[in-house]
């Protein structure tokens, strides 16, 4: 087969040395030609390779090297001039009919680029020869090389280079304004801008279109953010902007440089975002509060996501997150403020309408607190990306508005208080523990911690003397929840209360078993053993006159009690405990749950005549119990639900003056009544003080505690340092005032625990 | 001309077999593989982009001897032969040039200069 071609042409002959060289190399001038008109195919390889293989052997190289650059130059000119220059556009104002010219131009130089490197390969091949000998040695680019150079003389050259920018540019124009460009078209010209270098090593796209295109879409970009922010709201504005990032990612990906990315990314960041950040997410309306109402998880998302790109967007977020938190905190601290307007009257007359009030007031300030906080920590999880420095900022601004109320403390102890309280009903054990896990959250950001104890401790020693607790589990895992966030130093007394009840309930077996064996007094009697300095409860804060029979009763009690624990002392709480009495009205008889003082009381009335009174004086006298107590008591008899008492006059207030009688017509359908006590819940502004004034007192116990620990282990140390550290050690139970410190330190001074040094500076401890 | 055509559609392979003709009317027939041994040859018969006549009728043409020739297909297949061989395996390349007649080696040498290998 191969011979049979062969036939067709004239037999190659062996070059004769002889042959005059200028001949030679008109034949591959000429060949060489053929080659740029496609003809390669009909040319042999063997002849031209040897023509110049025999021109370079001959010293002829230069004229070879010289020739071929003039020919290949002569060949650019012509195809720039057939190909390149026909397609230049016309001038036309239409956008379409831009586009499509831009597209003809930017094909026409890849065609012409196209044809040129091939022609390049091919005489590559048959130059091989000259590059190997003659360019290494003369010091001049090999022949593909210099057909760049010319490429880039000879094509990529004024007027033509800038039609082909322009061109580009004009493209990519058309395909940010939403219509469809011809990609391929664009590559080829961009991947030949990126082939040709200058002399300094520098590709054409990086000196002549990259500008352009940075500068040009600089300009685009600046006017698209206002364009956008006056058209959009603000998910919508995030959507465009995005999809912007997007378009522009995938055009550097598809037809230009990557290098070009992080320059373009740039623009758009400054452009779409930093110059914006705060008008988008502050948007009337549809800005990040309103994003947050409506629950658009989406919406939030794709704002953090842009957002987190350029450096000012974290902080502006976090910014309206807190701004955000502490507008609600605000919302909900105001709707528990209800309460001051309604407490200063709860404080002079207590009213049962109020307690309750305010004890509903402040439940839903914790319930509303956790809401906030679920909704937060939903968008925190789903549309932050769990960001930790977001959530610090949440934390933070949580803390903040949780710590503006003062009473959060109190409201979040009470909270607890009646979850435990009521928790079975309609709630699961896991719902509930859900409830204070989450509420134990809450607990965290509260910086006076002590204050909470401190009501905690009331409200569980008044759910455990009056048996309230739904489950001794929930209890018990609430504990072990502040262990784990306070450490053992917070639930030590409070684990002692438990101890307490649990040692009484044993006190109570062996007393049963001690009167099942003795006589037993009249009335049956249940003990808790309280120890004084667990629980909450001041030593002897009520006492109050008992009738005999009751003393009898605990006197019993007492001595069995001291015969067994030699060396204790007990003191009797009345105004804690409840007694069950049976008492016969006119119509039948029921039996009656009421407080200890309460039944006190009762008995007074019991060897009265129908119509007899008694004033407030001569009760108070009888019975020996403190107005606040009495005036407690006695409306709770005569002014609550079942009225047992008549007060004379009828009203809902007790007043000095007042005067009491037994109501024997009182009637109802059930058989078992609970008289319970009103008590405000919520502490009135009284109480409140005192409270108050005993936690100072605490803090300046602990506070002292603390410097002398310290002070004790270090012996000497400067004034600043130890503000530092009992600063530090205090913070797990509440955040000390410095002046306080120095106040405590002057104390101990002038008692002589510790000395000022010489340097007035510092301290020593004085053992 | 249809056969060419064929022909000249088929991607070149390695295994493909190509004719190498001497000046004194000696051919003989290689594997692509081994003529791709000296770059002048692979140039020769490049169809990707060069296609050339010879590339079209896989004949490489070479100005020499039949003897001269035969030599260097000779070397070319030892050459394409050990091509990528361990450092382990032990090439004989004395034996080789053992089998080199000294009268051949100047000629030899232009030609292995032109066949550029």
């Amino acid at each position: 087969m191969a011979s049979a071609a062969r036939r067709g042409r004239p037999k190659i002959k062996p070059p004769r040395r002889v042959l005059p060289l200028h001949d030679t190399w008109a034949d591959l001038a000429n060949n060489i030609r053929e080659i740029q008109n496609h003809n390669a195919p009909n040319l042999s390889f063997e002849e031209n390779h040897r023509f110049a293989y025999n021109m370079v052997l001959h010293k002829q190289g230069e004229m070879l090297y010289r020739g071929v650059n003039q020919l290949v130059a002569e060949n650019l000119d012509h195809l720039a001039n057939s190909q390149v220059v026909p397609a230049f556009p016309s001038g036309a104002s239409d956008g379409t009919m831009q586009s499509q010219e831009a597209e003809m131009l930017l094909k026409a130089l890849r065609n012409i680029w196209d044809d040129h490197t091939s022609n390049m390969v091919r005489l590559g091949q048959i130059l091989k020869y000259m590059d190997r000998v003659y360019a290494k040695s003369a010091g001049v680019p090999e022949i593909w090389d210099a057909g760049l150079n010319l490429f880039l003389k000879h094509i990529i050259r004024p007027p033509i280079k800038d039609h082909l920018v322009t061109a580009i540019l004009t493209q990519i124009q058309f395909e940010r304004d939403g219509y469809v460009v011809n990609r391929s078209a664009i590559k080829g010209c961009v991947d030949v801008f990126l082939t040709l270098e200058d002399a300094n090593g520098i590709a054409v796209y990086k000196r002549d279109l990259e500008p352009a295109l940075l500068k040009e879409s600089q300009t685009f970009y600046e006017a698209e953010g206002f364009k956008l922010l006056q058209s959009c709201d603000a998910p919508e504005y995030l959507r465009r902007v995005e999809s912007r990032f997007e378009s522009e990612d995938s055009r550097t990906h598809h037809y230009l440089s990557h290098n070009t990315a992080p320059p373009l990314r740039q623009i758009l960041q400054s452009h779409l975002l930093t110059a914006h950040l705060n008008a988008v997410i502050s948007m009337e309306a549809s800005g990040l509060d309103a994003m947050i109402d409506l629950n658009k998880t989406n919406d939030l998302a794709r704002l953090y996501r842009l957002f987190i790109m350029v450096p000012a967007g974290l902080a502006c977020l976090k910014r309206a997150l807190k701004d955000s938190i502490r507008k609600r905190g605000e919302v909900i601290n105001q709707a528990s403020s209800g309460i001051e307007g309604a407490e200063g009257e709860a404080a002079s007359k207590p009213r049962p309408a109020a307690g309750a009030q305010t004890l509903t007031l402040a439940l839903k300030w914790v319930q509303d607190v956790l809401d906030l906080k679920d909704l937060f920590d939903k968008i925190w999880k789903e549309a932050l990306a769990c960001d930790r420095e977001l959530e610090s900022t949440l934390n933070e601004a949580f803390e903040t508005f949780i710590n503006i109320n003062d009473r959060s403390s109190e409201f979040i102890s009470l909270f607890i208080d009646d979850n435990l309280k009521r928790g079975l009903r309609g709630k699961t054990d896991t719902e509930v523990d859900a409830v204070l896990d989450k509420t134990i959250t809450v607990f965290r950001y509260i910086t006076e911690k002590d204050v909470f104890e401190r009501y905690y401790k009331g409200h569980l020693a008044k759910r455990l003397l009056l048996g309230r607790s739904v489950s001794d589990d929930a209890e018990r895992g609430m504990l072990a929840k502040l262990k784990v966030e306070c450490g053992y130093q917070f639930t030590q007394k409070l684990e002692g209360m438990f101890h307490d009840m649990k040692l009484s309930e044993d006190t109570m077996k062996a007393y049963r078993t001690h009167l099942s064996q003795t006589v037993s007094p009249k009335i049956d009697i249940s003990v808790i053993v309280m120890t004084s300095t667990f629980w909450p409860m001041a030593p002897a804060s009520s006492t109050c006159t008992l009738p005999l029979e009751m003393i009898k009763t605990s006197k019993s009690f007492e001595q069995f009690y001291l015969s067994r624990h030699s060396g204790r002392r007990l003191t009797w709480q009345p105004s804690l405990g409840n007694a069950d009495v049976r008492v016969n009205f006119k119509l039948k008889k029921h039996d009656l749950n009421v407080s200890t003082l309460a039944l006190v009381i009762l008995l007074l009335f019991e060897d009265q005549g129908p119509d007899d009174f008694l004033t407030y004086e001569e009760i108070k006298q009888a019975t020996s119990i403190t107005d606040v107590e009495l005036q407690r008591h006695l409306q709770s008899l005569a002014c609550a639900k079942f009225k047992i008492l008549k007060k004379h006059p009828a009203g809902r207030e007790v007043d000095p003056t007042d005067s009491f009688s037994f109501n024997a017509d009182f009637s109802s359908s059930l058989q078992k009544i609970k008289i319970s006590t009103i008590s405000s819940k919520v502490e009135s502004g009284e109480e409140r003080k005192e409270t108050k004034d005993r936690i100072d007192e605490e803090r300046r116990h602990q506070t002292e505690a603390c410097i002398v620990r310290i002070m004790k282990d270090r012996k000497h140390m400067t004034h600043t340092d130890l503000v530092n550290e009992v600063t530090r050690q205090l913070a797990t139970r509440f955040l000390p005032n410095p002046l306080n410190i120095k106040k405590r330190i002057e104390g101990l001074i002038e008692r002589e625990y510790l000395e000022r040094c010489d340097d007035r500076k510092s301290y020593n401890y004085m053992a | 001309m249809t056969m060419a055509d064929v022909e000249m559609t088929k991607a070149a392979s390695d295994s493909d077999w190509v004719r190498v003709t001497s000046d004194d009317g000696y051919s003989f027939l290689v594997r692509r593989k081994v003529a791709n041994a000296s770059e002048t040859m692979r140039d020769m018969l490049d169809t990707a982009v060069g296609n050339y006549l010879e590339g079209i009728e896989r004949t490489c043409p070479v100005q020499q001897r039949g003897v001269i020739v035969e030599k260097l297909l000779e070397y070319m297949s030892f050459k394409s032969y050990y091509e990528g061989a361990g450092a382990k395996e032990e090439v004989p390349v004395q034996e080789f040039m053992d089998r080199v007649p000294p009268e051949l080696v100047l000629e030899l040498l232009l030609a292995a200069d032109y066949q550029n290998m």
